[in-house]
């Protein structure tokens, strides 16, 4: 076996070695009837040229994505990654390394996580950053059991547009926790800010916000953070398209307490939908309750600048039960993928495709609208995804643009049975839909 | 090394943007001013070069696997196979999302069903999810599992038994699900102590979370009776896979009485770390616990020949996380176990027990066994003997970065008497008999040094990008941003010496 560089010679020797006549003598500790007396009934190993042919032949049962456009985002947004991310990320030392335990051997990894919580502080402007959580639904219901910590109360409020997966996976976080979570129904494509002002009651620990929201609207933060924290409670900023941060406002500026970010759109592929990476951002008087790992700046013994994993005793390996969350391996990988890309766009690229995100998606409403296939569902200022009424039937639309070549976009009433979301669709448009491509969609849609 | 912001040059670019930024549209009259950053937010401003010269220097800071041993306890550091990455690369995949419609991923879905099948196969267990993203992840998502099927029996249980040989995740997890964690002592062999267990298991106990050859590297010899004792109270065993590398086509967690195991896919089934993940950890359960899982899992429906994923039903905990799993890393595992078939895994279990038995003979002259006995697929020693010369275990493993190999883990487990000083080594299948050779002459010749000289020791690495780092003093000065550590420029007054190296 090509994977296994010890001949069935050198193992017979080490056995000798050891003292034992058998490899059996090894495992006399297994109780005897628990030992497996035939091989495990799976395929027989194949060579890699074999390999390559059958995983080849399945992923060609897949759609040719690589010709086609995605129409779609709702958290999963493709992005375009230049080759260098690609590239370095693929280095063996980066690629096959462990968590940096050792500082003396992983200042590559560790640096470049300082590097990103740097740079996700800037865009957020949060002043302490947790790079790296699995993906936005756990580090949101993470946020939240932090905030049940913060306050020790036992009720949390969530926003009706937040993710749907997200609102799931922080209703499976706090179910043994018996939290009390209400539902904050939204109007117009945005935060019922009424129906907010009469559900917030200071028993509550922190309410959850996700801006842009899952219809692509754009909260206003400012005016939600100036009714929550009046009655004294934690907001919690969801951001799903963290591409948005090029343009919109950073949650640090309006308000929020702890920022929940979905990083996926910073250089990870779509993957069908993993893995991908997020981030929690706070204030610093929270720190002690951050889930998750973290690295300073400190020095080594010859004055040299260098990187470790600090605050470690909120941490599952010391603190075990006490601990402020259970995670230990992450998505360090992803943290560096968004790492590089950040660093490739730098200050002006991350602005402009931001911005040219939300101009192409609005110019792509426009063109639906005026073909007058489609209305308006709500008049809502929105980023780069938005919902319209088609006149037709959603899966002929849908239909037609898979045969043109198009990932479509979400029926909504999958997830919102209620508000008469029947035959809407949710659009998502980013930077790899060029005007021809948003034309041709228009056109295919028309006829 | 310098960070990317001190490589910053205004002006400079690292993009490159489509030539029509569709001008026409004005973004202010779409959007209101409540929306829109008045300024740009600062990043760097470097070229493509500068970022590939810096990330590859970076690189050249760390130590991987493809650089030589990595022999991690407890973390299975084996050699990630090339072709693996290629493969979970292919456009057809990594350009899929995850609402595309079921008709255009059929590929994607049929990897993930045959996995499913195969983990079941080679664990004994009836059913998986492919959701959580790590060991931790699956720990908790197991727990969960445990906690909703009490619930739904009526039967509300506070507590969870968990051995003190136990990883950190187990506890933590536990707490997270909820539940009181009670712990287990382990016997003077390194393994459960069934007295204790016996007692502590009652009917307001959930389980126990064992995981199997334990944190010592030592198989639980007495499986058969933890099983009986666990059961009996109606409570369920939960299998920590953390150290399945042991066990491939030699004993199924399964044929054990596991109700529920978790597998950490970038351990024992070959996919890369990164540094810290991505991984996926997976969750196997016996048929009682199918309708628990979370939701959704892949399925097939025979009549239309289509695989599709199901909602699951009332029954299961919802969701752990957004989508439904770690597709790539499934990828990676499915093309491993294809390429090893079942003569491979057998043998990568049984070369890997070779290997750290191997070590523990080799070593134990010079390091004391925490168990005198044979030992799994890790084996666990103590550097206790060198504490007279002023040696700690640290120090010895600092010292064999000099010889130009990652330490083992140290200070796991701990626990008294018999865990203490501990360096516990687990060097996979991967290894040949050659560098398990360098690795144990090294460890002689430290051992030698520790007693003739140890302040190379207790100084080391010497020879390391950088050396020993003041940890105590990250925690005191709190600088975990570069805007942290341009406010107290004055005060750190580093010199060029100090960030160019």
């Amino acid at each position: 076996m090509r994977y296994i560089p010890n001949t069935e010679e050198q193992k017979k020797e080490m056995l000798k070695e050891i003292g034992v006549s058998t490899f059996e003598d090894l495992i006399e500790s297994i109780p005897q009837n628990l030992q497996l007396k035939d091989k495990l009934n799976i395929p027989e190993a194949i060579s890699e040229s074999e390999l390559e042919d059958k995983i080849f032949h399945i992923a060609k049962k897949n759609a040719d994505f690589n010709s086609m456009k995605p129409l779609i985002g709702a958290g999963s947004y493709r992005h375009f990654i230049p080759e260098a991310v690609k590239f370095l990320l693929q280095r063996e030392e980066f690629w096959t390394c462990y968590t940096p335990y050792q500082p003396e051997l992983s200042q590559g990894t560790l640096q470049s996580i300082f590097e990103y919580q740097s740079y996700i502080s800037r865009l957020t402007k949060m002043e302490v950053i947790i790079p790296s959580i699995y993906d936005g639904a756990s580090a949101t219901a993470e946020a939240a059991l932090m905030s049940l910590r913060l306050t020790h109360k036992n009720k949390i409020i969530v926003s009706n547009l937040l993710h749907p997966h997200y609102r799931e996976t922080v209703k499976t976080y706090l179910a043994p926790h018996e939290t009390e979570i209400i539902d904050l129904p939204y109007k117009n494509g945005l935060v019922d800010m009424e129906k907010l002002k009469i559900l917030i009651e200071e028993d509550a620990a922190s309410i959850i916000i996700q801006s842009p929201n899952f219809f692509g609207g754009i909260e206003n933060m400012a005016k939600i953070s100036e009714i929550v924290h009046s009655k004294n409670i934690l907001l919690i900023n969801v951001i799903v398209e963290s591409m948005s941060l090029g343009i919109l406002k950073a949650p640090g500026d309006t308000g929020a307490d702890i920022v929940a970010g979905n990083a996926q759109s910073f250089g990870m592929d779509l993957n069908y939908g993993g893995p991908y990476n997020a981030y929690l951002g706070t204030r610093k008087q929270y720190i002690r309750q951050l889930p998750g790992r973290i690295v300073g700046e400190t020095v080594d013994i010859d004055g040299k600048r260098v990187f470790v994993m600090t605050l470690r005793a909120r941490e599952q390996d010391i603190r075990r039960e006490k601990a402020t969350s259970n995670i230990c391996t992450n998505h360090n990988l992803n943290v560096l993928a968004a790492n590089i890309f950040l660093s490739l766009m730098g200050t002006e690229g991350l602005y402009q495709i931001s911005l040219l995100n939300a101009k192409s998606a609005h110019y792509l409403e426009n063109l639906l609208l005026k073909s007058g296939k489609f209305e308006k569902v709500f008049n809502y200022p929105f980023y780069h995804e938005f919902l319209l009424k088609s006149k037709e039937d959603i899966s002929t639309v849908n239909k037609k643009l898979l045969e043109n070549n198009f990932i479509p976009p979400l029926k909504i009433c999958e997830f919102y049975q209620a508000g008469n979301l029947k035959n809407v669709l949710l659009f998502a448009v980013t930077e790899t839909l060029s005007r021809d491509h948003l034309n041709n969609t228009a056109k295919i849609l028309s006829e | 090394m310098k960070l990317i912001f001190e490589k910053s040059v205004k002006g400079r670019e690292g993009y490159s943007l489509p030539q029509d930024l569709f001008d026409d549209i004005k973004i202010e009259e779409c959007l209101p001013e409540y929306a829109i950053s008045k300024d740009k937010k600062i990043l760097s401003e470097v070229s493509e070069v500068d970022v590939v010269r810096h990330f590859t220097k970076l690189s050249k800071l760390n130590y991987g696997l493809d650089d030589g041993f990595y022999p991690l306890g407890s973390c299975t550091m084996k050699y990630n196979p090339k072709i693996n990455e290629k493969l979970a690369s292919l456009s057809n995949f990594i350009y899929a999302h995850p609402f595309a419609p079921e008709n255009t991923v059929q590929g994607c879905l049929e990897i993930a069903y045959d996995l499913n099948k195969l983990l079941c196969e080679i664990t004994g267990m009836d059913e998986y999810t492919m959701a959580p993203a790590a060991g931790a992840h699956g720990e908790l998502t197991g727990i969960l599992i445990m906690r909703k099927y009490f619930v739904d029996r009526g039967d509300i249980r506070h507590k969870m038994l968990i051995p003190d040989s136990a990883h950190g995740t187990n506890p933590a997890s536990a707490a997270m699900g909820g539940f009181q964690v009670v712990e287990v002592k382990s016997n003077e062999k390194g393994t459960v102590n069934l007295k204790e267990l016996a007692e502590l298991m009652d009917e307001d106990t959930v389980g126990l979370m064992l995981t199997n050859p334990n944190t010592v590297g030592l198989f639980d010899e007495g499986i058969e009776e933890i099983e009986k004792i666990v059961h009996h109270k109606g409570g369920l065993l939960y299998y920590d896979g953390a150290n399945l590398n042991a066990s491939l086509g030699i004993i199924r967690p399964g044929d054990a009485g596991f109700d529920i195991v978790h597998l950490n896919l970038h351990k024992t089934f070959s996919t890369p770390h990164g540094g810290g993940g991505p991984g996926a950890g997976v969750i196997g359960v016996k048929k009682d616990l199918i309708p628990y899982l979370p939701t959704p899992n892949v399925a097939f429906n025979s009549h239309q020949n289509k695989y599709y994923l199901s909602d699951a039903g009332e029954k299961s905990i919802g969701m752990v996380r957004a989508f439904w799993a770690n597709f790539s890393v499934l990828v990676k595992t499915y093309a491993w176990i294809l390429s090893m078939g079942p003569d491979g895994l057998y043998n990568a279990s049984k070369t890997s027990i070779i290997n750290a038995n191997y070590l523990l003979t080799k070593l134990k002259k010079y390091y004391k066994p925490a168990y005198d006995r044979y030992c799994g697929h890790e084996c666990t020693v103590t550097g206790k003997e060198y504490k007279k010369y002023g040696v700690k275990t640290l120090d010895i493993a600092k010292r064999i970065m000099d010889y130009g190999m990652h330490p083992p883990t140290i200070y796991f487990p701990h626990f008294e008497p018999y865990a203490e000083e501990t360096i516990m080594v687990e060097p996979t299948e991967s290894e040949s008999k050659e560098t398990l050779d360098k690795f144990i002459d090294i460890m002689i010749k430290i051992s030698d040094e520790a007693k003739t000289n140890p302040e190379l020791l207790t100084t080391a690495p010497h020879i390391t990008p950088i050396r020993r780092t003041n940890d105590a003093l990250a925690v005191k000065r709190v600088i975990l941003t570069y805007d942290d550590e341009l406010k107290l420029k004055d005060e750190l007054n580093y010199t060029n010496e100090n960030i160019e190296f």
